[in-house]
């Protein structure tokens, strides 16, 4: 808004005569400005914040003839004001050889370059699995702390970014297991986990622990298993790591093997491989985690389970 | 061999100025808390390559080591503080010896996670490994090293050093051609330096001016058993800011302690790992420092 800021006090403030104090409010339809408590327009002939033209969706028919743009985003691109001119149209801006008279594209924001790039990338590795705005937005915003940080100058900023993105996403409460970002990401699993620490220790932050319940929901509509199993997984899981039948297993594997638990008590069996697919975890792991849970199968089930296969049938590996 | 054993036990892996150090009061440190023979020796001023000297040298510590044993069966458990309240005393009585620990061992040490001032544990961690380097002082041509030794390996477009293996100690060396060498694999820190005095004196055989300077210890690693499961997420929550638990990437929790600078890798079953030790009581301070701690972090069931 170009007209005077209620807020800055060298430029000379607008003000009813009679209520000094009032916040004046905008009427932008007759381009007013109206004090609240009189009703006396104070100042007129305020400029209109409207869009220039009405422009009616009509899939690009002719040139969109707005000439704002879009809004930038400050806080992740260093809020310079640049502009730049754009590609010639007509006739006249190509000399005699074909060339563009104007070339100069390049080198627009020269030191964030990089940092755009790295935007790019983690909206096309967000995007492959489906992420919402929220994480994105966090994932730049670790990322440009990361980066103006300077401590892991050296490692590739692809890195860095499936690391940002990964820890992302446990700070939103929906953690993505290391498989899965690294499905996405052309990094490997290994670099994106040292990256992680890295990052961790500099931004001086720390991520809650993984928890079998944070995956199910995921696993269990990917393989399409109705929601009784899914919340019978869930309990089951939660259940052997409170009865700590499960040791220094990595959550996913006791996540899994749960999973494989109440899909093959129900109608729906799965196979250990293709839970293992779905899960990133191996089949030989599936099975070592199941034969801990399996002895004790019984009271792992919740109490309402409607069991299509009964315990003792259960398939014993 | 004029060295007996009242000479003042110095620490390991510092390499001694020519006889300033040696201000001729003995300091005895009865209550060494080693296994066999390791009483810290003052570091031997020769580089000379006498694989015999050496050896009656270990085996006079040895004795020593064992006569001291006997008379400290019973005090195991004992051995570490009394260890270190000795030392305290120790070390300061000689003027420009740098100190093994740099605190007072009070109980209240800031960095150091809070330890009660209560008994300590009857676990005392086994020494596994020890990485050392030392400077041959001449440039080496691997490659008749390698035609020529015997149990050695060098594959110039893999790694530019020839790999040397010898039984006794059973170590290993990495051997490059500046002369420099890595010796890994020995028990203890005397056999590190006797594996490395071996390694030497087969160079110097293939007819290179071998000497042995700046032989330095550059990591220890020791491991020992607590005896019980230990609750690893509860120590995660409130040790956040020195431990790292990513099941996903390793089953065990990495605790970084900072004093004494020591990575300890601490795993369910009660299994813990030190390492990043440059002297042996790094070792044993650093487990004494974690043991309450682990004991407040026991599985109950």
């Amino acid at each position: 808004m170009a007209s005077t800021s209620r807020s800055d006090s060298s430029l000379p403030k607008v003000q009813c005569p009679n209520h000094p104090d009032a916040l004046l409010v905008e009427d932008y339809r007759a381009g007013d400005m109206i004090c609240p408590e009189c009703g006396l327009v104070v100042g007129d002939r305020v400029i209109d914040v409207g869009s220039e033209w009405r422009t009616f969706s009509n899939e690009k028919a002719t040139k969109d003839p707005s000439r704002v743009g879009d809004a930038q985003n400050p806080l992740l691109n260093g809020g310079d004001l640049t502009t730049m001119i754009s590609k010639g149209t007509g006739a006249a801006s190509f000399d005699e050889f074909g060339n563009s008279k104007y070339q100069n594209r390049r080198t627009m924001s020269s030191s964030d370059r990089a940092m755009l790039n790295a935007f790019k990338e983690i909206t096309t590795m967000a995007d492959r699995i489906n992420l919402p705005r929220n994480i994105i937005d966090r994932t730049n915003n670790l990322f440009k702390q990361v980066y103006e940080q300077k401590s892991l100058k050296g490692r590739s900023n692809d890195a860095i970014a499936s690391a940002c993105l990964y820890i992302a996403c446990r700070q939103e409460g929906v953690p993505r297991t290391f498989k899965e970002i690294c499905a996405v990401s052309r990094i490997s699993k290994k670099e994106i986990g040292r990256c992680f620490k890295l990052i961790l220790k500099a931004l001086e932050t720390s991520v809650d622990l993984i928890t079998t319940g944070d995956f199910m929901s995921r696993f269990c509509s990917n393989l399409g298993l109705p929601k009784q199993v899914q919340m019978a997984a869930t309990y089951i899981a939660r259940k052997a790591v409170e009865l700590d039948l499960v040791p220094g297993r990595s959550p996913i594997s006791v996540a899994a093997a749960a999973i494989y638990m109440a899909s093959q008590a129900s109608a729906e069996k799965k196979t250990q491989k293709e839970i293992g697919d779905i899960a990133g975890v191996a089949d030989v792991t599936i099975r070592q985690s199941y034969r801990l849970i399996y002895p004790r199968a019984a009271d792992l089930f919740p109490p309402d389970f409607k069991f299509d296969t009964p315990v003792d049938k259960l398939p014993q590996l | 061999m004029e060295q007996n054993n009242s000479l003042p036990p110095f620490p390991q892996g510092l390499a001694s100025p020519q006889g300033a150090m040696t201000p001729g009061l003995p300091i005895f440190s009865p209550m060494m808390p080693y296994g066999t023979g390791l009483t810290p020796q003052p570091v031997q001023n020769t580089n000379s390559l006498s694989l015999l000297e050496e050896q009656q040298r270990q085996q006079q510590q040895q004795q020593a080591a064992s006569q001291q044993q006997g008379g400290m069966v019973g005090g195991s458990g004992q051995t570490p503080q009394l260890y270190h309240s000795q030392n305290v005393s120790t070390t300061t009585a000689l003027p420009g010896n740098t100190p093994l620990y740099n605190t007072p061992l009070t109980p209240m040490t800031p960095i150091t996670p809070a330890t009660p001032a209560s008994e300590s544990s009857g676990i005392v961690p086994q020494l596994q490994n020890i990485v050392s380097t030392v400077n041959l002082g001449c440039k080496l041509d691997l490659k008749t090293i390698a035609l020529r030794a015997r149990n050695a390996e060098y594959n110039p477009k893999r790694f530019a050093a020839v790999i040397m293996r010898i039984r006794e100690p059973r170590t290993t060396a990495l051997i490059f051609s500046s002369g420099k060498m890595v010796c890994t694999g020995a028990k203890s820190e005397e056999q590190s330096r006797l594996a490395a005095r071996k390694y030497a004196r087969v160079v110097q055989k293939l007819g290179f001016p071998a000497k042995f300077l700046d032989f330095k210890i550059q990591n220890m690693v020791g491991s020992c058993d607590v005896k019980f499961p230990i609750r690893l997420e509860g120590l995660v929550l409130t040790h956040q800011q020195f431990s790292s638990y990513e099941p996903e990437l390793f089953p065990g929790l990495i605790y970084r302690m900072i004093k004494p600078r020591i990575v300890l890798l601490i795993f369910v079953s009660g299994k813990v790992v030190l390492t990043g030790a440059k002297v042996r009581g790094e070792i044993y301070e650093a487990f004494e420092n974690i043991y309450p701690i682990l004991k407040g972090f026991r599985k109950t069931t």
